[in-house]
């Protein structure tokens, strides 16, 4: 390891300089869409009235808006944009694959299943009436269980086969067949609760408890200190799993680890919010571009910065300020993050050497 | 300019003929539309034929008629008509897409007419439910997954659906493909109570039952509008109603030219989204919805809500609202089946002024004090 505390040159210190200065710059980008965040909303507050009803006239109807409305919307925002890009990066890596995201293991189809089961599955012996009053824990539960079960199942799979490529192939089939019996169950139900389904695969950030912020609080914080342990096994799989394990890495431990860290991730982001996608491709693709680097020191800070402040823009953006209407938030997410896939194919000659 | 008039002058008295030759004998006005208030369709009786057209059966269609005709069992053909669009009466057959026609049929005493229904579980109906229950009807299934082999061998002599835009041109034109009739019922795009209740007068024509039907509806219409004079007169204030429940954070908004803000109106009471105007439900931002919810005296229409704490477990935030607060939450659920049918659909579809004296009861105990409700329930 001595060899490796070589002198910085005079290009390194330049490079380091910069990435100083992407670091900053996001930090402030991040401030600055989280105070637009609140700020910003389908109803027209002046800026003074919301500070006022932040500090002193907390029990208005502002003060309600703001703080029972906006700032919990732009926390879980900043959280989820946080929790799918780390998880989306994670992916592309183990699978080195440019293409792989958050949900390519199938979390958001077993959270899907989980949560199909409520809303759908469950109209034929329970009746609509008692549906509705099952709450948002519920659907919470049915989500984590879904997407845990195929996680579980993906880890069983992952510690048998050698090779990551049969882990993807059949973590896609897995997804497809899920996908499936959603469908089937989809087909067989009633307007009213396929309508309640539907609006959840649409994801939403607005809808959360306090309670429930907490519990996303906590496991995206466990999932973002896991991965920054694991940033050294992320970029020896970079190198290729033979050679990762040639110079010493236990490939299907590190394997393991960036599984549990991405499903703790993803699956509390689905659990809470519904599958949000795109973000988990897109961003670190971002992060890779601004930052022109592999290494995963600079690329997991990199893609949190990232994924935060494109998910605080999309919440901005599908509020539609000064409109009575709203977009769902996962739409919005996409049309921003198809921009960039395309240009990353569209240059991937140049680019692909990431991998 | 003077041989145009002369050609209407002639084709006037043709028709004035035709209809003095008419085998009913009865005594029709010519070539007139006889709907009243309804927007969605019209009715013109012709010599040995009946005109039926239905005007933009989905929502958001424009320009788009649906003309259907309707000609006497045994009576010839008339020359000229296109036969695919002709249906035979009276019905002795029908399937229904949507069980919001049961009461029309029932009311003109022709429920044993009804040989299928989409969704059975969705009957209200007791009479109805039993013929489900000894086999006398079946459920079909729904839109996509409907059972063409079942309706085939039903051979009902017409399937009455509603629009729902150009994604139901799929099944309807299998199931024109297999010689069935179809008729789309557009009932459910009416704004207005009684314009809704209306379309009685295509059962009527449906099942030869014209003067059933009018007599229904004019005595609907004339309950109905003394009721809400009455109303009128009654009132002091008019209590602002806030309805419907959001979806995540996005909450569908009835416009202000809807059914239910008419039923409001008229059952003296001030919606809070009374200004707006769309063909169809406004999604709107949780946070807007709830600045103008604060000011809700009622909260109506609770989606299927049964009590306070499902309310209160759907969104926390919503227990603020000062509707919530003092109690004043009423659901149309009362007369529901355990499988979600509700009679606010069927029977408040035909008899509105129904509908219209629960609503006021409940924005206005003073003034109906021993008044008991009917499709509604307070939510405790």
């Amino acid at each position: 390891m001595k060899t490796d505390e070589r002198k910085e040159t005079f290009a390194d210190l330049k490079s380091g300089r910069k990435t100083r200065f992407i670091f900053t710059g996001l930090l402030i980008l991040v401030t600055v869409f989280m105070i637009m965040d609140i700020f910003l909303g389908s109803v027209s507050i002046k800026p003074s009235e919301v500070l006022r009803a932040i500090f002193s006239d907390t029990s208005s109807d502002y003060g309600t808006i703001i703080l029972k409305f906006r700032i919990p919307k732009a926390i879980t925002a900043l959280t989820v944009g946080v929790a799918l890009s780390l998880s989306g990066l994670q992916m592309q890596t183990v699978f080195r694959n440019p293409m792989a995201g958050p949900y390519v293991l199938g979390i958001s189809s077993g959270a899907s299943l989980g949560v199909a089961f409520v809303i759908l599955g469950f109209s034929s012996i329970i009746t609509p009436d008692s549906l509705s009053g099952l709450g948002n824990w519920i659907l919470v539960a049915a989500s984590w269980a879904g997407a845990g079960a195929v996680m579980i199942l993906i880890m069983i799979i992952s510690s048998r086969v050698k090779d990551i490529m049969t882990v993807l192939i059949l973590g896609i089939m897995l997804s497809s067949g899920i996908s499936a019996i959603v469908t089937i169950l989809q087909y067989f139900s009633n307007e009213t609760l396929l309508k309640a389904y539907v609006i959840w695969t649409m994801g939403s950030l607005g809808n959360l408890t306090a309670s429930q912020i907490n519990v996303l609080l906590i496991s995206v914080s466990a999932g973002v200190i896991l991965s920054l342990f694991l940033s050294k096994m992320l970029n020896a799989l970079l190198l290729g799993e033979n050679y990762a394990g040639s110079i010493g890495l236990n490939v299907r431990l590190a394997r393991t680890l960036i599984f549990i860290c991405t499903s703790i991730l993803a699956g509390s982001v689905t659990a809470f919010c519904g599958p949000i996608g795109f973000i988990g491709i897109a961003v670190p693709h971002i992060a890779r571009i601004l930052f022109k680097t592999s290494d995963h020191k600079i690329l997991i800070p990199g893609t949190i910065l990232a994924g935060a402040a494109v998910m605080l823009v999309s919440d901005i953006i599908s509020q539609l300020p000064g409109s009575e209407s709203v977009l769902p938030v996962n739409a919005v997410a996409s049309l921003i993050g198809i921009p960039v896939v395309v240009w990353v194919i569209m240059r991937s000659r140049k680019y692909s050497g990431a991998f | 300019m003077k041989s145009i008039r002369l050609l209407v002058f002639v084709l006037l008295m043709s028709s004035g003929c035709g209809i003095s030759e008419n085998k009913t004998g009865a005594t029709f006005s010519p070539q007139k539309n006889e709907i009243s208030r309804a927007e969605r369709f019209t009715l013109v009786r012709k010599t040995g034929w009946t005109e039926i057209k239905i005007i933009n059966p989905w929502q958001g269609a424009t320009a788009v008629n649906q003309q259907y005709y309707l000609v006497r069992r045994g009576d010839p053909l008339p020359f000229g008509l296109d036969s695919a669009s002709v249906i035979f009466v009276p019905l002795k057959k029908i399937i229904c897409m949507s069980t919001t026609y049961i009461s029309m049929i029932s009311a003109l005493g022709e429920e044993k007419s009804i040989v299928g229904v989409s969704g059975t579980g969705f009957i209200y109906s007791p009479a109805v439910k039993k013929n489900v229950e000894n086999g006398l009807i079946s459920d079909v299934g729904y839109e996509a997954n409907l059972n063409k082999e079942l309706i085939l061998k039903l051979a009902p002599d017409l399937i009455m659906i509603y629009g729902i835009g150009s994604e139901s041109v799929g099944y309807v034109g299998k199931i024109k493909e297999l010689g069935i009739k179809v008729i789309i019922n557009a009932d459910y795009l009416e704004t207005d109570p009684l314009s809704r209740a209306e379309w009685i007068k295509l059962f009527g024509a449906l099942y030869c039952k014209e003067k059933l039907a009018d007599s229904i509806f004019i005595k609907e219409a004339r309950d109905y509008a003394g009721l809400r004079s009455f109303i009128l007169r009654s009132i002091t204030k008019r209590p602002r109603v806030l309805l419907g429940l959001p979806f995540k954070d996005t909450w569908y908004i009835s416009p202000g030219n809807s059914f239910i803000s008419t039923l409001i109106r008229d059952a003296g009471g001030e919606y809070l989204w009374s200004d707006t105007k769309s063909s169809v439900s406004m999604p709107y931002g949780i946070e807007n919805v709830y600045l103008r919810a604060i000011k809700a005296d009622y909260w109506l229409n609770i989606g299927s809500i049964g009590s306070r704490v499902e309310i209160s477990d759907i969104d926390q935030r919503l227990a603020n609202l000062s509707c919530f607060k003092n109690d004043n939450l009423f659901n149309n659920n009362n007369r529901v089946t355990s499988a979600g049918g509700n009679d606010f659909w069927e029977n408040g579809s035909l008899y509105p002024h129904l509908l219209l004296k629960d609503i006021a009861t409940i924005l206005h105990p003073e003034v109906f004090p021993d008044n008991e409700l009917v499709f509604y329930k307070k939510i405790y």
